[in-house]
């Protein structure tokens, strides 16, 4: 067996090891998280977008219409929290910050979308990644409170309704904006990253290359 | 819902084209006399009668009102309201249903393409085919009107008795209400027989007098006279009426401008991947820094 595939089955149960040129770096049940939540966020996304605007009405056509969108979205909805809420269970401690992890929300973010950014310290995840991390969780609790409030339209008072529909509303548009992003970086932008969230490997370049002082680590086996 | 030989004016979520125009016609609106309503409730039942609506149990209050509040079963309320005024106690009775608004914050706030129409002559009208029962109409009403049913959750309300008024009858209220305190005709009309009215009351004392016609929502297509017009939440009515701001917002800026916010984050990404590649490892041996 290559070190390739005998890398992808001890990802079922472990990571953060390198077998031969091969690191693993997402176990089986935090892949089977991430997807229930990528899968969960885009039948939501199916659901409420022909809700959001008549521009994309003929999403509905393919859930069986408008109406059937209005009563899956809110359970999507929850399913979508709650794998939210299990991701943030399994990884709040790796996103815990550093103290350098801030300044990637100055000019340090510029320069690692431009490919000048060399930091040796950059561990399994980078500043710019555990931000990201925090700004989805609470992405996820503003959709759900929000959507709370629409789900049960005569319980609140107007204002309230409003307000639910306006945070509904932002809290998605920067969602989807930070997702789009999440989406370029993780396949075309780097490429090699996707498989860690399939196979659950990446290579020992791109370890090298995007998380330095992880593979170091990693290679000197002092992560369990 | 009426037939198709109403023209369209304007249908909830749609962006262009909801406008039949083939007809100019003439814009409608009820006339309500509250100084002359004696809370019988005959257009109460005619309104249950005509629209073939189910049995709403009634509960007592305390009050001469038939129930709390309106009802996806129960479109047509006379609310009772006694005041304290210096000419003495004040029996209010005002008909309570959808004021048909000129500018309908049910159908700005309506997702569903289709499911609230406004008719050229003004009508705000239901279509419970459409309706998928989100209640954002409730959010967008500033006169609390919309219901929904129970077990459809389909939203429900007034429609002017479209269906009588598109064939040159007057709506089942108006029809059944014995003191002539409601009207129906051209809201020109209507408007001139309110002005009337209160120059009247004015004469008999009610200085304060007033016709409900609030500008905040464009005119609503129900005009009411009060004869205490300085107090319209002596009868339940909001002083200033609006659609919510919020609604605005979410529909006309939050909306659009999110819209392209989202594709514009796709296009950037195309253009950061045209003019900056991917960003990979060297060949094997060439290690990065």
């Amino acid at each position: 067996m290559s070190a390739s595939a005998q890398a992808v089955v001890r990802a079922r149960t472990v990571e953060d090891v390198a077998v031969g040129d091969v690191v693993v770096r997402h176990r089986l049940a935090a892949r089977v998280i991430h997807w229930a939540v990528a899968f969960s966020f885009f039948f939501c996304l199916l659901s409420g977008l022909p809700i959001w605007t008549p521009v994309f009405g003929w999403m509905a056509g393919l859930l069986g219409g408008l109406t059937v969108c209005r009563v899956l979205h809110p359970w999507a909805g929850v399913l979508f929290f709650a794998g939210s809420a299990a991701m943030f269970l399994l990884w709040w401690r790796e996103m815990r910050l550093g103290p350098r992890d801030r300044e990637w929300l100055g000019p340090k973010v510029f320069r690692y979308m431009s490919f000048q950014e060399r930091d040796p310290e950059v561990g399994k995840y980078n500043g710019g990644q555990k931000l990201f991390f925090f700004a989805v969780s609470l992405g996820a609790v503003g959709l759900l409170v929000s959507g709370l409030v629409l789900w049960w339209p005569t319980s609140f008072p107007r204002l309230v309704s409003v307000a639910g529909i306006l945070l509904h509303d932002v809290t998605f548009i920067l969602f989807a904006m930070a997702i789009v992003l999440h989406i370029y970086l993780a396949t075309a932008a780097e490429p090699g990253t996707f498989r860690a969230m399939t196979r659950g490997t990446v290579s020992a370049a791109w370890a090298r290359l995007h998380h330095p002082r992880w593979y170091r680590e990693v290679r000197e086996a002092r992560r369990p | 819902m009426s037939g198709p030989s109403l023209e369209i004016r304007r249908s909830s979520a749609s962006l262009w084209g909801e406008k039949t125009g083939m007809r100019r016609l003439p814009v409608v609106a009820k006339y309500i006399d509250t100084t002359t309503c004696i809370g019988c409730k005959a257009c109460e039942v005619a309104c249950q009668e005509w629209n073939d609506l189910g049995i709403v149990p009634t509960r007592q209050t305390g009050s001469y009102q038939t129930l709390p509040s309106l009802d996806a079963e129960y479109w047509n309320l006379i609310r009772f309201n006694e005041r304290e005024t210096e000419g003495g106690l004040a029996w209010l009775m005002r008909k309570d249903q959808c004021m048909h608004c000129e500018d309908p914050g049910c159908l700005a706030a309506c997702p569903a393409p289709g499911a609230i129409v406004q008719y050229e002559n003004g009508i705000v009208d239901v279509d419970p085919t459409r309706c998928i029962g989100c209640g954002y109409c409730l959010t967008g009403c500033p006169f609390n009107v919309p219901r929904f049913h129970a077990k459809t959750g389909k939203m429900a309300k007034c429609t002017l008795c479209v269906d009588r008024t598109q064939v040159g009858l007057e709506p089942a209220c108006v029809k059944a209400c014995p003191t002539g305190c409601l009207h129906f005709g051209t809201k020109d009309d209507m408007l001139a027989l309110g002005r009337t009215r209160v120059e009247q009351l004015k004469g008999n004392g009610f200085e304060k007098a007033a016709l409900y016609d609030p500008p905040g929502v464009g005119g609503t297509g129900v005009v009411t006279v009060l004869a205490h017009g300085d107090h319209p939440e002596w009868y339940d009515l909001p002083r200033d009426p609006q659609v919510p701001l919020g609604v605005r917002l979410w529909k006309n800026v939050l909306r659009p401008f999110g819209a392209l916010a989202i594709f514009g984050t796709a296009v950037a990404a195309f253009v950061h991947y045209m003019t900056h590649g991917p960003h990979e490892p060297g060949p094997p041996g060439e290690e990065e820094p």
